[in-house]
C-alpha cells in the first residue's frame, strides 16, 4: 500500500502511545499531534492528550504544564532534533564544530531539555534519516539521552524514530540501539545513511502500515485535525492521497 | 514567582547549562543524594506589560491566562499600558490574568499599545509592519533606521498610532477606549 514519510512517521509514534497515559507534543509539531489522535482514535481511546497551542490542551498558560511534567505525571513526549546521536543526545540549538561560532542557530528550547528528564518516556523523532542528521556526537546537547545514577530524573529516551527506522534506547548502555528497520530498506541501507554503528543484526522489520491505520489516519484525523483548527492547512495537504483529498 | 530559586527536574547534562551561571547542579537537602538542577529567580527592575483594561486602582486584566501574572509578581516596578482604563474592574473582567494593584507601580492609557505585535481579542499583529521589522533586524544599520522612523523619530504615542497603526483598525477600538 502507499503512503507517504509523513503518514509512516505519525503511524509509527501513534504506536508508541499507550491507553491511559497522559501523552503529549509541544508547538510546531503537526507529526505528533496526527499521532496523538491516531492512537487515542485507535488503540488508546483513554489517553489523556495535551498538545500544545491547540484545543487539545486542558492547560491555558504554561506553567500547570511545567510542574505537571515535574511532578512525573507526562507518560509520552514526543520531540524532534536537527541532530540525533548514537547516546540519545538531541541538538535543537546550533550547528557547527565551535560553539561559540556557530554555523547556523535554531530556535533552541528549554521545554525539551526539561521533558526529556520529566517525561517517563520521549520519542525523539526525525523527518530524515542521513548521516547529517543521525550523528556520532551532536554538535550542542540540547537534552542528553543519559545521565549519572545520582540525578534525579522521571524518565528517558524510549525511542528514536526516523522515516526509515526505528532505534530504541538501551539505558544501561546509554546507547540507541537499531530496533526494526522500514519495510522497503535493508540493514545495510540503514548503516550507508547512519552517522553511527548500527550493529550487524539480524534486525526485524517494522510493521508496515496497516489499512486502518491509514484509513483512520487519512479520513478520520485528517477531518479532526481541519475541523479542531489543528495545523489544519498541514492536515489538508500532508494526509491522504489525491482522493481523501477532494472529500 | 520571584521566589529565591525553584529546582527544575532536567538539564543535566546539557551544552545549555554550561552557558548558565543562574542554574547550578545541587544535592536534594532532604535525602542528601539526589541531584538536581536549581534555577535561581529572574527578578527584573522593571517589567512592562501591555493589557486590554485596567482600572484606577491599578487592576489589571489582560482577558485570558496569560504568563505575565508570574512577570508582574517577578519584577521590582510593573509600568502598564492599557487598551482601556475603566473606573472598576467587573469581576467577569478580572478573571483570566489578573494582576492585582498590589503588583502595579504604574498605568497608562495606550490604545494600540501592542502595536505591531496585536492585542488578544481586539487586534491582531500587523503583518507587514512585521516582516518589516524582521527585514530590519539583518544587521544594525537598517536597525537603526527602523529606530529612527519608528522610535526615536516620533513625538509621543499619539503620533505612532497616527502614522503606523493602519488606519482602517482604529475608528471602532478607539470608539471602546472612550
Amino acid at each position: 500500500m502507499e503512503y507517504s514519510e509523513t503518514e509512516l512517521l505519525a503511524i509509527l509514534l501513534s504506536r508508541e502511545v499507550r491507553d491511559g497515559e497522559i501523552s503529549a507534543c509541544g508547538a510546531l509539531s503537526q507529526i505528533p499531534a496526527a499521532g496523538l489522535l491516531l492512537a487515542q482514535a485507535l488503540h488508546a481511546p483513554n489517553a489523556e492528550l495535551i498538545i500544545l497551542n491547540s484545543v487539545f490542551n486542558p492547560f491555558h498558560t504554561s506553567k500547570p504544564f511545567h510542574f505537571l511534567a515535574q511532578r512525573g505525571e507526562l507518560g509520552l513526549f514526543f520531540v524532534s532534533g536537527v541532530q540525533i546521536d548514537r547516546h540519545g543526545n538531541y541538538n535543537l540549538h546550533q550547528l557547527g564544530p565551535d560553539p561559540e561560532h556557530p554555523t547556523i542557530r535554531f530556535p533552541g528550547g528549554y521545554g525539551g531539555g526539561m521533558i526529556y528528564y520529566a517525561a517517563r518516556r520521549t520519542v525523539v523523532f526525525r523527518t530524515e534519516h542521513t548521516r547529517r542528521s543521525l550523528v556520532e556526537k551532536v554538535d550542542y546537547i540540547s537534552a542528553a539521552g543519559g545521565t549519572p545514577p545520582d540525578v534525579l530524573r522521571h524518565g528517558h529516551p524510549s525511542k528514536a524514530v526516523t522515516p526509515k527506522a526505528n532505534f530504541r534506547f538501551d539505558r544501561d548502555a546509554g546507547l540507541l540501539r537499531l530496533d526494526s528497520v522500514h519495510p522497503a530498506y535493508t540493514l545495510d541501507d540503514i548503516r550507508e545513511c547512519t552517522g553511527f554503528d548500527v550493529g550487524t543484526g539480524p534486525v526485524s522489520t517494522t510493521p508496515a502500515p496497516t489499512t486502518e491505520e491509514l484509513a483512520v489516519l487519512r479520513q478520520v484525523i485528517r477531518r479532526k485535525m481541519i475541523d479542531t483548527g489543528t495545523y489544519a492547512e498541514w492536515a489538508r495537504k500532508s494526509l491522504g492521497d489525491e482522493a481523501t483529498r477532494a472529500a | 514567582m520571584g521566589v529565591p530559586y525553584v529546582p527544575i527536574v532536567g538539564l543535566v547534562g546539557t551544552d545549555l547549562l554550561k552557558r548558565r551561571d543562574d542554574m547550578v547542579i545541587a544535592v536534594d537537602p532532604f535525602d542528601g543524594r539526589t541531584k538536581s538542577v536549581v534555577a535561581k529567580a529572574l527578578r527584573p527592575d522593571v517589567a512592562i506589560i501591555h493589557a486590554q483594561v485596567a482600572d484606577r486602582h491599578g487592576n489589571v486584566s489582560c482577558g485570558y491566562d496569560a504568563e505575565v501574572v508570574i512577570l508582574a509578581e517577578a519584577s521590582k516596578h510593573v509600568i502598564v499600558t492599557a487598551e482601556r482604563i475603566v473606573d472598576r474592574l467587573t469581576e467577569k473582567e478580572a478573571a483570566g490574568a489578573f494582576i492585582p494593584s498590589i503588583h502595579v507601580d504604574a498605568v497608562a492609557h495606550a490604545p494600540f499599545g501592542a502595536h505591531p505585535a496585536g492585542c488578544f481579542g481586539l487586534y491582531g499583529p500587523d503583518k507587514i509592519h512585521m516582516r518589516q521589522y524582521v527585514a530590519a533586524s539583518k544587521d544594525d544599520a537598517s536597525f537603526a533606521e527602523y529606530l529612527q522612523t519608528y522610535v526615536h523619530g516620533v513625538r509621543d504615542h499619539d503620533d505612532y498610532v497616527e502614522r503606523f497603526v493602519p488606519r482602517d483598525w482604529r475608528q471602532p477600538v478607539r470608539a471602546i477606549g472612550q
